[in-house]
């Protein structure tokens, strides 16, 4: 099944190859570098494919969709069907993170790497807790230690965070949003609701 | 009091803050340290009335509060005034109090990609293909850190879970970690070389068992008996350490 003759058939081959390989995949999903190796195809043409495969999932007649978060490509199901498997799966829960925990994994998120004491800082509340929990829930991990004095440890994001927000690199991250740069420009605006 | 709301609706003292400047429409830009000082204050006071332990933290803010508005209020010498880069002493809390707010307003952007993200499901690894990974080249560097272990040692109790019959009987059956470390060893000369985690487990049918199985080489990791290695798959592979071929 290897001879290498790109034809347009072979190209929707491709296609059903890839997604049969991301259905088996699953959760894990596939780095480009496990499809290449495995796919016998170069970057391109693997991507050009994935991509084909990610708008032919966009349309309305597919319940599941290709996200690619982080390093990783993986098959997940579209949000609308949330509705419909919590019917169907009374339990699932939906993890909800609470303000401070967005607050703190933005500001490691933006920062990065960054101390405990510098988040702190940021914040003016402690937060030994909250990255006690973030890191058991493995949004983020430890980055060695800072050179400063009792040389704490520094704190980076994992690629589990990069999935969580669906992002491919924090390059991806929202713009954050800036108060009273410049001139001073009435007070009310600075505080729209 | 007209109206009460309640500490713990804030995430701190910076955000109790912007919560008093944005409600009292001050500019933040320009801020009227004593009246949010005595804000601040009375909002403390209101809490102590009402028997909530006043954290530490807002104290601390407090104290800083404190500072700023006794250096605005305290007349300056004629020297100072002449200073003219002299530095505002509210500059560094706005500053503060800035770069908070940037931070506490991303987190709401960062929310609804959460909860979207959180509305899509994936499914867990065909099973068939789970056992082909144990298939490895065992030639691979032996090393590994505590975080690699945790991980895996979720990975073997999600299967274990995964293989539980419906109905339980138990039979109490204790196993010590000694004792277990004992068959470990006695297995060993069975084990291919490079051995993982599950095939150690092969005979554990309920967590506890895992459990022991766990503590019993991380005992043998620590004397040396055993290396081990964390793979991408959360798997753990082990070899037999130095202290056999001493």
């Amino acid at each position: 099944m290897s001879e290498r003759v790109e034809t347009k058939e072979e190209v929707s081959n491709i296609e059903s190859i890839l997604e049969g390989l991301l259905f088996i995949a699953g959760d894990d999903g596939l780095t480009m570098d496990d499809l290449v190796h495995t796919m016998d195809y170069d970057e391109s043409t693997i991507a050009t494919a994935l991509n084909h495969l990610k708008e032919k999932y966009a349309g309305q007649s597919s319940g599941i969709e290709l996200d690619h978060f982080g390093a990783t490509y993986k098959l997940l199901s579209k949000p609308f069907i949330s509705r419909y498997a919590s019917k169907l799966f009374s339990q699932i829960e939906n993890h909800t993170l609470s303000q401070s925990a967005l607050e703190v994994l933005s500001i490691i998120a933006y920062k990065q790497p960054i101390t405990r004491v510098e988040i702190e800082e940021i914040r003016g509340v402690g937060c030994d807790m909250m990255l006690r929990k973030l890191q058991a829930r493995g949004l983020i991990q430890e980055a060695g230690r800072s050179e400063a004095p009792g040389r704490p440890f520094l704190y980076e994001v994992t690629p589990a965070f990069l999935d969580a927000f669906q992002l491919v690199s924090l390059d991806e991250l929202p713009k954050l949003p800036q108060f009273g740069d410049g001139s001073t420009t009435g007070d009310d605006n600075l505080f729209n609701q | 009091m007209e109206f009460q709301v309640t500490i713990d609706q804030f995430e701190g003292p910076l955000d109790l803050m912007l919560h008093l400047i944005a409600e009292k429409k001050m500019d933040i830009m320009d801020l009227d340290i004593s009246v949010l000082t005595a804000q601040y204050l009375d909002y403390l006071n209101a809490m102590e009335a009402l028997h909530l332990e006043v954290v530490s933290e807002y104290l601390t803010e407090l104290a800083t509060l404190m500072e700023i508005k006794s250096k605005v209020l305290l007349p300056h010498d004629e020297m100072e005034i002449e200073d003219t880069y002299q530095e505002d002493p509210r500059a560094r809390l706005v500053a503060r109090l800035l770069e908070y707010q940037q931070y506490k307003e991303v987190a709401q952007s960062m929310n609804e990609l959460y909860y979207n993200r959180s509305l899509k499901y994936g499914k867990p690894m065909s099973e068939v293909v789970d056992q082909w990974l144990q298939e490895k080249d065992e030639t691979t560097v032996i090393n590994g850190n505590v975080e690699d272990l945790v991980k895996a040692m979720n990975r073997v109790l999600r299967r274990l879970s995964l293989v539980k019959p419906l109905e339980v009987k138990y039979a109490a059956k204790e196993l010590s970690t000694q004792e277990r470390t004992l068959q470990i060893k006695a297995r060993l000369s069975t084990l291919p070389s490079t051995f993982s985690f599950d095939m150690l487990c092969d005979d554990c049918h309920e967590v506890a068992q895992v459990i022991v199985t766990f503590l019993s080489v991380l005992d043998m990791a620590r004397l040396h008996e055993l290396v081990f290695n964390v793979d991408e798959n959360h798997q753990i592979w082990f070899k037999k350490g130095s202290a056999w071929y001493e």
